[in-house]
């Protein structure tokens, strides 16, 4: 019984070491922390049949990503709605209102990756896109690049993603009209990502 | 008749300046009927009073052309000399302001960063970078020339109707589509 004991005592030693190695052999992929200083956030949609643009200064991203490992990586995005920058004093006050984004009730949109996916571009993550509280599957298109700055490992990434603003319920009342704003909105990102 | 003749404005210089009449009041609708509106509304109202601004500035733009190119009926030799300065002043400013007030309100929206769309068809270009100050002082030149058109726009059908009914000229009827001119 107790030579027993004593012969498994290595074999544990030797499986947590093995499993262990493994786990770290599979690579979790590095979380980077997101430049705000350096990284924009902006959206495209058509007012009166001419293209405008706006952007949203504050949001957290959490990317968390290998190319080998693309199972395990994971992007997501929050971003403060009512911090909205159209470069329009009384157009952004018309968006944040009840009607538009409701930034009272819903303050975030949050944008989460449940999949992501080479393609000939770059990437491609699906997941879902929280906005004024309707859930609903969304894409986005990003490519990487990477730079070695001071010794750190930095990522360049940029993309877009197509919103329908009605899916989510951003137009209520005469803004359900698409006739002088346009149901597709794109937004676009360029982020600076470092390496932990 | 097309073309002018040396005692009629001809069908094209008619066309030119009754559809310009109508579009000229129209905007005045639709400017007054934006400010008690918001919202989509207000966007749709304002969007038209800039699609129809854009048209009346390339309407002027191939009436100047085309008056360039005709000959134009003089005024009646009976006119008194200040009677006929009145009358280049008069003709002089309304052609300028048909121009400079849809101009003024082509700058004031791209000062806004609003850009100009024509009937939602094509987007043209921003005459000026975005800049408050600047679409401060063009709302206000604007909503001044808008106003000194029709003052000028009064004494004009004023003219007209005291060439046709005190002078008893053709000066009016010669302008006027389905009337003959002796």
């Amino acid at each position: 019984m107790k030579s027993r004991i004593r012969c498994a005592w290595p074999l544990a030693a030797w499986m947590i070491v093995w499993v262990a190695g493994g786990v770290s052999a599979a690579a979790t992929p590095p979380s980077y922390a997101l430049d705000a200083t350096k990284s924009s956030l902006e959206f495209a949609f058509v007012q009166a049949g001419a293209q405008n643009k706006g952007r949203f200064p504050k949001f957290t991203v959490n990317f968390t990503f290998a190319d080998e490992a693309l199972a395990d990586s994971k992007l997501d995005v929050t971003i403060d709605v009512a911090a909205l920058d159209t470069q329009d004093q009384e157009r952004d006050d018309t968006l944040r209102d009840t009607d538009l984004f409701d930034v009272k009730k819903y303050p975030q949109a949050r944008f989460t990756a449940t999949q992501m996916t080479k393609t000939a571009g770059g990437y491609e993550a699906t997941g879902t896109l929280l906005l004024r509280g309707v859930t609903k599957p969304q894409r986005v298109q990003f490519a990487l690049r990477s730079a070695s700055e001071q010794g750190r490992h930095v990522l360049y990434m940029t993309g877009k993603s197509l919103v329908k603003r009605l899916d989510f319920g951003v137009g209520q009342g005469d803004w359900k009209s698409t006739e002088w704003v346009g149901n597709d909105v794109t937004v676009t990102f360029n982020l600076r990502l470092v390496a932990p | 008749m097309l073309r002018n003749t040396s005692v009629r404005w001809g069908g094209v210089a008619q066309f030119f300046h009754w559809t310009i009449v109508v579009l000229i009041i129209t905007q005045f609708i639709l400017a007054l009927t934006a400010e008690d509106l918001h919202g989509v509304k207000k966007l749709a109202v304002l969007a038209t009073h800039k699609s129809f601004g854009i048209t009346i500035l390339m309407l002027a733009t191939l009436r100047v052309l085309w008056r360039l190119n005709n000959p134009t009926p003089p005024l009646p030799a009976t006119l008194k000399p200040y009677e006929r300065f009145l009358a280049h002043f008069t003709h002089t400013a309304l052609y300028v302001l048909i121009f400079i007030t849809p101009l003024t309100g082509w700058i004031m929206s791209s000062a806004r960063g609003f850009p100009v769309s024509w009937f939602n068809l094509f987007q043209l270009p921003d005459l000026v970078a975005k800049n408050r100050p600047l679409y401060d002082f063009m709302v206000d030149t604007h909503e001044t020339l808008a106003w000194t058109l029709a003052a000028i726009a009064t004494l004009h059908l004023l003219a007209a109707l005291k060439h046709h009914f005190v002078m008893k000229d053709t000066v009016l009827r010669r302008m006027l589509p389905f009337t003959k001119t002796p």
